[in-house]
């Protein structure tokens, strides 16, 4: 059923779909229609969910916590402030090997005091342990919503699916919503591998001491190593039902690209415009998407960027005293690839707190990165103005 | 590449989850490693069983009542004592004098509950006479409380017992001097049935030395003497020799308690402070004169049982302090009183109690008809053989009660001056014991030294059941023969309850009235009377160290009793603290 | 018998294993062994940082025989209510889920999830045993702790400045249908309280003393007597509220001075007689208070 909706309310309808049955809600902008939605479908019946309006952001994810090792299927949204707030649980969750799903609308982190886009909220949680997905657009979100619990019950990791504050948020686009029999058939009900059980009783996170930490530690890097695969068998089934896929990281129009943009979230879109305009004028542009950030797709990376002269990577977030982050990790995967291969990389810090990302910044973007040999510093801040 | 795979954590053999999930309990830890002091359940005496001079294990028979047990209860009585229906009465009751609770509220009234165990034996079917399994014979002279007592025991151990009884009745001081208000005579000769008919002769009007010579007890093989003190003293009232007036208390009680009903005339005086002066004026009083009795020192001096100086007041005996007898005052040769010297309290003479010293010239007169002396009694031991010796007119024996003359025994008033029903029981019960123990030796049977000190209560007197039957019947815990004093009680769980009084007669007429002035409790009452017993120094299972036990280190054995896992106490020493009646020590040893 | 015969009010079955790492003499067990009993089997309690979370076992131990959920800090209650969330989502509304924190995880950084959680109303069990102090981390100073005691971050030279917080009068505000106190010294009232909170449904808190001898610098076999000391002389009365407005004492209190229960804690060693005559006053001051909410509600 196709409806046109702003991409808070496509994770709305997400949740619904997968029959979430335990939702936890704390407000903040701009994620509130997403929790307003649900309280409009847990009240009219279609969503039979337990629905805790908790007093913080904090307490939401902990009750996300309760409700997930109690065996059910459980879910809450945030951003910025909030996601920061609940960062302490968010290792919980993940060491906890808990299902847990959140929607991150990515907004920047204060002070100063804003609203609007940018990714340093999620990626500041990047060592947590959840898997991270970056969506482009409101069909993407909605897909990715059922998916993060197909994913993230196979493999016992909290999954965060992100999307851009105000620019997917806010902004209405169509979106087909799959029918509840195909999601059901794709997503059955949530049988935890483990869970609070009084017939059979077990204490759940006690004190482990250095001679076992690191081996559950390593459980956890496997399973994120698992979910690289896991993903894209969900991805498979998703798209036998639907015709729709993503991929981790998606290449467009990059096979004979002598310089790869590296995108993600909704600047990807305004890429790829960028991209059809200059390959239409005979440029060798293409454009690289990253869609999972965690586990990092590095293979998928190496691949696609090593041999190639150029790449430009453009960092919506920054990490004071390095630089852009996505860059970083980049750069860092990118090591291994023979010395040859390894292209000159140009890592761009922009769009910090809602700055627009438009097409002409692109352009200038990819003239810079064309006419210099090699980068002048490793965060290139686009369009600072003192 | 070495042998130490460097790049992935050890696999084999490891099996760490993904997660902490627990996989054991924490019965793993041997947290009993950690303790320097640990508990043990010990039981303890009683002060009522130590204070007993029978030797009963008082606090074992209410914890059986409490747990409605108490024809069991009522069994443990009276394998222990013979009379409880006569002791419930008349007893002195010191067991209530140490009881612990004392201390709580008020004490427990034992007397009570025993009296009323005493009164369902005897209203129950008798137990069948013990078998006689000894060829040996003992011969007991005086069927008082302590020849009665030790018959008894000598039957229950096995031996013929005859019995040599100087009046025409059995019974002793029991009967000559309790009076009848006090005693019934139906309880008394029921209690004396039962414990004649139970294996023992009794040869009444026999008296040692009169109507048979003493040579004719050589043919026993052992001889308990018990012949009681019967001789009023003389309380040397100048003219007192020779006037009719002036009756020994103990003559005028042996005529009264026989049915006897004289006319003592309107105004009567009993000199002493004693249960025979109470016994003497309070019949006096029924046989229709105003009473006085005199005493030289003060009420804290008197050696009667505080109840019965009570029942005296309440029945409107007038008492008169501080003063003793001087001299008969004759008017135109009919006797109309007596002098009477006022004393003061001086020094302590040799029983601890502040000697009287008369005032300079404060005398005066008191009318009277009759006087009755009862300042104490003497003993007649001319019947006794010289070779057993006696000192101060009292019969020489050591803890056993063998006097320096073996086979012979002797116990009772005639040995020593506590002069109560309880001793003489309990000595009969301890000579019966060393009796026994001195023929199984002569015998030739290998029987070692009498284990008095384990035998005993605390450091009260024997228990016949742990001779016997080898051992307590209600199974102590590790017993240490030591008294709990409040000190090592914990009274936080106690309720406070107030003591049941005994219900008594209206006292207003009582003319010619002899009968029971005291009817005790109600079985109802006796049973909530023996609910309030704290069970002092032994375990009653009530769990509190198993519910404060931090480490659930303590359960319940199928027996009854507790476990203590010593694996697992940290020996932090709650179980010890919370325990209501210190049957829990703390102790190194072992540790 | 001549004392209440504890052991018929109290469930036989043992949910609590030997072999736990309390202290020895430590009242924390005993008030969860006494909470569980009243609880049965059918329960699943959430365990947020505590001393507890030690005396609980490492992994791989548990010393509860029923479920068991470690967590953070200040998340008892939230936790809590998303398990009971769960629960209810798969039709299960007869478990008891329980959150069992200290006085630092209820008073300080744990309030606000418990008032979140009492103001909707959750349907869980909130207990709070309480030492006064956070012990778990060496006896520092929680608003829990007595005015005057002395804890690690409140030396003797400088005690402990504030009067403990009225914790039952922030749960009374937040009108839940029941909230009481109990002790370990008085394991019947406690045990009839649970059982009465088990028939209960929204958010029920019991606050629960428990000395602590190396935190309270007291003996081992003290620790029955002090938690009934407290009550006895009003320090720490016990009673119940229902709804926030109806108050009543549970238990008699004599009353009598407090500087018997005092002068037992070297906690206290240091305050002069007029500070512990100061002590007396700030307890007959809330003993006032109390009797007037029994009284007249509030």
């Amino acid at each position: 059923m196709k409806k046109v909706m702003i991409g808070n309310h496509a994770v709305s309808w997400g949740v619904l779909r997968s029959r979430v049955e335990v939702i936890s809600a704390y407000p903040i902008t701009p994620q509130t229609q997403i929790v307003e939605a649900l309280s409009d479908m847990v009240a009219d019946g279609s969503l039979p969910a337990q629905y805790i309006k908790v007093e913080s952001e904090h307490s939401a994810m902990a009750a996300c916590i309760g409700a997930s090792i109690a065996g059910t299927r459980t879910f809450t949204a945030t951003s910025a402030q909030g996601l920061a707030l609940m960062h302490e649980m968010l290792h919980w969750a993940a060491g906890g090997r808990l299902p847990v799903v959140m929607a991150d609308v990515n907004r920047a982190m204060a002070p100063g005091w804003t609203i609007w886009t940018d990714q340093n909220d999620s990626l500041s949680q990047r060592d947590t342990g959840w898997i991270q997905l970056y969506c482009e657009t409101n069909q993407e979100v909605f897909d990715t919503t059922v998916q993060a619990f197909k994913l993230a019950e196979a493999v016992n990791l909290p999954v965060m699916l992100v999307l851009d504050a105000f620019f997917l948020s806010h902004t209405s686009e169509p979106v087909d919503v799959t029918e509840q029999e195909d999601v059901d058939r794709f997503l059955p009900r949530r049988e935890a591998t483990f869970k609070m059980d009084t017939s059979d009783p077990h204490a759940f996170g006690a004190l482990v001491r250095p001679d076992a930490y690191t081996e559950m530690r390593w459980h956890q890097q496997e399973a994120m190593r698992e979910a690289r695969e896991v993903f894209r068998e969900v991805e498979d089934e998703w798209e036998a039902i639907t015709g729709r896929r993503y991929g981790a990281v998606e290449a467009y129009r990059a096979d004979d690209a002598d310089l790869l943009l590296v995108t993600s979230g909704t600047i990807t879109s305004t890429a790829r415009h960028v991209v059809d305009q200059r390959r239409a004028a005979g440029e060798k542009l293409g454009l690289v998407k990253v869609k999972m950030f965690r586990p990092f797709p590095t293979d998928e990376l190496r691949g696609l960027l090593g041999g190639v002269n150029r790449v430009a990577v453009l960092d919506r977030n920054v990490s004071p005293g390095r630089g852009g982050i996505f860059a970083e990790e980049i750069r860092a995967a990118l090591y291994d690839v023979p010395p040859d291969d390894r292209p000159i990389l140009f890592g761009y810090v922009l769009g910090l707190g809602g700055r627009d990302v438009t097409p002409a910044v692109i352009n200038d973007i990819i003239d810079n990165t064309r006419s210099k040999a090699s980068p002048e510093r490793e965060d290139l801040w686009v369009g600072v103005e003192l | 590449m070495s042998d130490h795979d460097v790049t992935r954590p050890k696999e084999i053999g490891r099996n760490i989850p993904p997660i902490a999930i627990s996989e054991t309990s924490t019965l793993v830890n041997p947290t009993g490693s950690w303790k320097y002091i640990m508990p043990r359940y010990e039981d303890r005496v009683a002060p009522c069983n130590a204070g007993c001079p029978v030797g009963i294990d008082i606090e074992g028979y209410m914890y059986l009542i409490s747990q409605g047990r108490v024809k069991e209860a009522a069994n443990l009585l009276v394998r222990e004592n013979p009379m409880p229906a006569v002791t419930g009465r008349v007893c002195h009751h010191p067991c209530e004098h140490s009881c612990n609770r004392a201390s709580l509220d008020e004490p427990v009234a034992i007397h009570s509950v025993e009296r009323r165990l005493g009164d369902m034996i005897l209203a129950a079917p008798p137990i069948p006479a013990p078998e006689r399994t000894r060829r040996e014979t003992v011969a007991v002279v005086g069927s008082g409380p302590a020849g009665l007592a030790c018959a008894h025991f000598l039957a229950r151990l096995g031996y013929g017992v005859s019995v040599f009884e100087a009046a025409s009745e059995a019974g002793g001081m029991l009967r000559l001097g309790i009076p009848e208000y006090r005693l019934p005579r139906a309880i008394l000769d029921r209690q004396i049935e039962r414990i004649a008919g139970a294996g023992i002769e009794i040869r009444t009007s026999t008296r040692i030395g009169v109507d048979i010579p003493w040579s004719d007890l050589d043919v026993f093989d052992a001889v308990f003497v018990a012949p009681g003190a019967h001789t009023g003293k003389d309380s040397r009232i100048a003219g007192a020799e020779g006037n009719e007036a002036v009756r020994p208390g103990l003559e005028f009680l042996k005529e009264v308690n026989a049915g006897a009903r004289p006319d003592l005339g309107s105004r009567v005086i009993v000199v002493g402070g004693g249960n025979t002066a109470m016994d003497c004026a309070r019949s006096a009083l029924r046989l229709g004169a105003d009473v006085t009795v005199l005493y030289r020192r003060t009420p804290r001096e008197m050696p009667a049982i505080p109840l019965e100086v009570r029942e005296a007041r309440d029945e409107g005996v007038g008492f008169e302090f501080l003063a003793a007898p001087m001299a008969v005052v004759m008017e135109d040769g009919r006797f109309t009183g007596i002098t009477c010297q006022r004393m003061e309290l001086g020094e302590p003479d040799e029983s601890g109690r502040r000697r009287p010293v008369p005032i300079e010239g404060d005398v005066f007169f008191a009318p009277a008809d009759t006087v009755l002396t009862a300042i104490g009694e003497d003993c007649d031991l001319s019947f006794l053989p010289e070779s057993v010796r006696t000192k101060w007119g009292l019969i020489e024996v050591d803890p056993v009660g063998e006097s320096t003359s073996t086979p012979v025994f002797a116990g009772g008033d005639a040995v020593d001056m506590p002069r109560s029903v309880a001793d003489a029981l309990g000595a009969g019960k301890r000579a019966a014991i060393g009796i026994d123990h001195y023929l199984h030796e002569k015998a030739g049977e290998a029987v070692g030294e009498l284990p008095l000190g384990a035998l005993r209560f605390g450091d009260g007197n024997v228990s016949a059941v742990r001779y016997l039957e080898d051992g307590d019947p209600i199974p102590r815990e590790a017993p240490v023969n030591e008294v709990v004093t409040w000190d090592r009680m914990n009274p936080h769980h106690f309720h406070l309850a107030p003591r049941h009084e005994d219900h008594f007669h209206d006292a207003t007429d009582l003319r010619a009235a002899f009968g029971e002035t005291n009817f005790g409790l109600s079985e109802k009452e006796a049973i909530e009377e023996a609910e309030r017993c704290l069970n002092c120094g032994v375990c009653n299972r009530c769990e509190l160290c198993l519910i404060f036990c931090p480490d659930m280190a303590i359960s319940r054995r199928e027996d009854g009793g507790f476990e203590i896992d010593m694996r697992y106490c940290k020996g932090c020493g709650l179980c010890a603290a919370e325990c209501p009646r210190g049957a829990v020590t703390m102790t190194r040893e072992g540790i | 018998m001549s004392q209440t015969i504890i052991k018929q009010h109290i469930p036989r079955e043992e949910l609590l294993a030997s072999g736990h790492l309390a202290c020895p003499g430590c009242a924390a067990p005993i008030a969860m062994n006494l909470v569980l009993k009243a609880l049965g089997p059918e329960t699943m309690v959430v365990l947020p940082a505590c001393c507890w979370s030690i005396i609980a076992g490492p992994w791989p131990q548990s010393s509860l025989r029923v479920p068991l959920f470690h967590t953070a800090f200040e998340t008892g209650a939230a936790v809590a209510s998303g398990i009971k969330a769960g629960l209810a989502s798969r039709g299960d509304t007869k478990t008891t889920v329980i959150s069992w924190a200290g006085d630092g995880g209820t008073f300080d950084i744990g309030l606000q999830a418990l008032s979140g959680a009492a103001e909707r109303n959750e349907d869980i069990i909130y207990f709070c045993y309480d030492n006064e102090a956070y012990m778990n981390t060496g006896i520092q100073r929680s608003s829990a702790t007595p005015w005057g005691a002395w804890t690690t971050t409140t030396p003797t030279r400088d005690p402990e400045h504030h009067p403990k917080k009225d914790i039952m009068a922030i749960m009374a505000a937040h009108r839940i249908p029941y909230a009481a106190t109990a002790s370990v010294a008085y394991p019947v009232d406690l045990v009839e309280k649970v059982k009465k909170a088990r028939t209960i449904r929204g958010t029920r808190f019991i606050h629960i003393l428990a000395p602590c001898p190396p935190g309270w610098k007291t003996q081992n076999d003290e620790t029955i007597e002090l938690a009934r000391m407290a009550v006895e002389r009003r320090v720490f009365p016990l009673m119940e509220v229902e709804n926030g407005g109806t108050w009543r004492f549970t238990v008699d209190h004599p009353g009598g001075s407090v500087e018997e229960y005092i002068r037992k804690q070297a906690r206290f060693k240091h305050l002069t007689d007029d500070q512990v005559g100061l002590i007396q006053e700030q307890v007959d001051a809330r003993w006032e208070v109390l009797s007037n909410r029994v009284q007249h509600g509030t």
